[in-house]
């Protein structure tokens, strides 16, 4: 390990001189890069009875320098968690060491690469590896990688390798073959578009039990066709994984006795055209939690690798609306991919089956509604659900033996639904303004199968831009929530305040007000009642770089990207971020 | 290895500004490959890539801000916008309908698993990147109201 970084980091000191050298010649070769740094210092907070970390100050930097001569390309990301990774991403990050490194030739036809990569097939159902720094995922692949392109209208793709966790790699052997054609170019039509793509993921991993009642390597495939008419189009995609043995929810482990296959369907079809778009999305998930390592692992011991996203062979995002107000992020939908059947509190669900709609319109310029300047509109609708079929707990005797059934479009429990509309207008030529209306149903029992709860919210967002002067603008944000099963009435403010491309400061709160505290809620420890959740910040930002400054209150919850979620602590404190791209 | 991290940190810094962008190629809205290097190629052309997200409100504000000059723009300039959609699989099926639905004229790009977005080192969209004759003239993180007035004076002072 300790050869092969000194190796590149010898790579990367000739590579640097060697370019600065070449420069003057405006030659080939180039170093680029970036650098992240998020850092926070957690400070007591009396009232809501909040103490510090034992280490305060922490902070996740990141850099990544690459040097690309020609063909080649050879990059390392160096990562330090000082003095400790930012409260709950994974502690395994907890040092300064190489996390990624990698080579790759490309050529018209070839790209191969070897060390550290990212690769997605499809829509990610089964093997997607990235990078999200916010939510502390990084599920690189290290290993080896090789895309042949013999023309335009043909792909393959094949992979091998292991998960980076932590500074590591996992124990479970990854292979991929993925190939995408353009069927309408090689049979030469043009009047529309079609193309097709085959994939296999395999995953290998040593079972502990003597005889496991299942293969040891998993096999999933997936076939995709993508179909494009003038302005209609359709896409469908079929995933299947084989048999394999099922997490326990409750003990983490995974069971002898407890093996099914999963499977992953997704149709996509809608029509759009200048000024108008429909679309609609089905999905259908079974039993599709995959990871490189059959069993997560637990990291101290309360939390599993699972809760820190790590070793996720696939992507299984919730299809909702991503609502950019801040209130309807605090009941936020994830997908139900995987399989739980607890007799405790008696929740058993194997997958979820839903789709979603959006509508959205312009109404054009003079119209009745357009006005002076045009009026759009989204709509957004989504509806996930169990799956339906038969569940057991126990066997004749009384003992856990969980088993299911499902019917392919059977539906059960109602998990979550969403309709949104959102109206956002050109007032004059300083003033915009938007407004919209959410309504969510959260069925928080089969969702987190933490409490016995329902929760309807009504949400009310309005924004608007004021333009004044030549550069500088106010933007003022205003938000209710009602969510009378639970916490009740939720009221945000912001005013943002931006002085020219470079400066800007914001003022938000937040706060919680006419419940009872006494009643049954969500969760009684998440956060203390009756507090405002202020934050004040600013940011300067110039070029690729941008450094911001807050200090307030962090709501303990969900912090949601493309679906994925990472739970992060109540806290308050003063964070700093920098990034820069060179 | 602190003091390697901070030395490196260093090279970073002495390092060269960006000079053109990555040979890579990613799929258009129609699902066919379009090279970077060699279909944004045209002698003296202004390509304008714009990182966005349809989930990312100030991009979307940018980018409709900057539809209704649009025509405008070309006109006056031999330029060309290309939103670069950095959707994953979760929103990436809104795409089209929302470009269509809000009437944009731009190229599409889709960058569903951020292999641009890492090339280029940007943590967060909006981001905008301005491209001559395959190098770059200068980028820009975050968008403010009305951002898109001095962009223009920008890119009519490119020489």
């Amino acid at each position: 390990m300790k050869k092969i970084f000194l190796a590149l980091l010898m790579f990367v000191f000739t590579a640097a001189l060697f370019a600065q050298e070449q420069k003057k010649d405006s030659v080939k070769g180039r170093v680029y890069g970036s650098f992240e740094s998020n850092s926070q210092w957690y400070l007591n907070d009396k009232k809501r009875d909040l103490k510090h970390d034992s280490i305060p100050l922490r902070s996740n930097n990141y850099l990544s320098v690459n040097y690309n001569y020609g063909k080649w390309t050879g990059g390392i990301q160096a990562e330090s968690y000082l003095q400790e990774a930012l409260l709950n991403y994974n502690p395994k990050y907890n040092e300064t060491n190489l996390g990624i490194y990698f080579l790759n030739y490309k050529s018209k036809k070839i790209d191969a690469t070897i060390g550290h990569f990212y690769e997605q097939f499809g829509s990610g159902l089964l093997l997607r590896s990235f990078e999200d720094r916010s939510l502390g995922i990084n599920n690189a692949i290290r290993g080896g990688k090789v895309n042949f392109k013999p023309n335009d209208n043909i792909s393959f793709t094949a992979l091998y390798g292991k998960h980076r966790t932590g500074f590591d790699v996992g124990k479970g052997h990854i292979f991929g073959f993925d190939s995408n054609f353009n069927l309408s170019l090689l049979l030469k039509k043009t009047d529309y578009e079609l193309t097709f793509g085959l994939s296999y993921v395999g995953r290998y991993e040593k079972s502990y039990f003597a005889t496991p009642n299942f293969s040891e390597l998993t096999n999933a495939y997936a076939g995709r066709l993508n179909f494009v008419k003038n302005n209609f189009y359709i896409s469908s995609e079929y995933n299947f994984k084989s048999k394999d043995a099922v997490i326990i929810a409750a003990t983490n482990k995974v069971s002898n006795d407890f093996i099914k296959p999963g499977s992953a369907v997704l149709v996509n079809f809608g029509y759009s055209k200048k000024g108008i778009g429909f679309d609609t999305t089905l999905r259908r998930l079974e039993n599709m939690t995959f990871l490189s390592e059959r069993e997560p692992q637990f990291v101290g011991t309360e939390r599993t690798s699972l809760f820190y996203n790590d070793r996720l062979m696939n992507f299984l995002p919730s299809l909702t609306k991503q609502n950019h107000s801040t209130l309807s992020n605090i009941y936020v939908y994830q997908a139900q991919g995987g399989v739980n059947i607890d007799p405790t509190n008696g929740i058993a669900k194997s997958g979820e089956i839903g789709g979603q709609v959006d509508f959205f319109y312009d109404f054009k310029k003079g119209s009745a509604f357009g006005g002076k300047y045009g009026t759009k509109i989204a709509v957004n609708f989504s509806n996930w659900y169990n799956l339906g079929g038969k569940y057991t707990f126990e066997d004749q005797y009384g003992n856990y033996a969980p088993n299911y059934s499902t019917d392919f479009f059977a539906t059960k429990e109602k998990y979550y639904s969403d309709y949104n509309v959102e109206i956002s207008k050109k007032l004059s030529s300083k003033v915009n303004g938007s407004i919209s209306y959410i309504n969510q149903y959260y069925n928080n029992r089969y969702i987190t199968g933490a409490a016995n709860l329902l929760v309807k919210t009504n949400i009310i967002a309005a924004e608007s831009t004021i333009k004044f002067a030549k550069t500088k603008s106010f933007t003022f944000g205003l938000e209710h929530m009602w969510a009378d099963t639970d916490r009740k009435n939720w009221m945000s403010t912001s005013i943002e305040y931006n002085h020219n491309a470079n400066w800007s400061m914001y003022l938000t709160d937040m706060y919680n007000y006419g419940y009872d505290a006494n009643e049954n809620l969500i969760s009684h420890d998440v956060d203390a009642f009756k507090i405002h959740f202020y934050n004040i910040g600013g940011s300067y930002k110039k070029g690729s770089s941008r450094i911001a400054l807050n200090y307030g209150r962090q709501r303990g919850g969900l912090v949601c990207a493309g679906g994925v979620c990472r739970f992060v602590p109540q806290s308050t404190g003063i964070s700093l971020s920098l990034s820069t791209a060179f | 290895m602190r003091k390697i991290f901070y030395l490196l940190l260093l090279i970073g810094y002495a390092g060269i500004c960006q000079q053109s962008i990555p040979n890579l190629s990613i799929n258009n809205l129609e699902n066919k490959s379009i090279s970077l290097k060699s279909d944004f190629s045209e002698k003296d052309k202004i390509y304008v890539f714009s990182f966005w997200a349809t989930w990312c409100a100030p991009c979307v504000q940018e980018l409709d801000a900057i539809s209704e000059v649009y025509e405008d723009w070309k006109k006056e300039l031999n330029m060309e916008l290309i939103a670069v959609s950095t959707d994953d699989s979760r929103t990436q099926k809104r795409v089209k309908p929302l470009v269509n639905g809000k009437g944009w004229n731009y190229t599409i790009l889709l960058d569903i698993n951020q292999e641009f977005k890492r090339a280029m080192g940007i943590s967060n969209v909006p981001y905008l990147i301005v491209v001559k004759n395959g190098k770059i003239v200068f980028t820009e993180n975050g968008h403010t109201p009305g951002g898109e007035t001095e962009l223009f004076e920008k890119l009519k002072n490119i020489k």
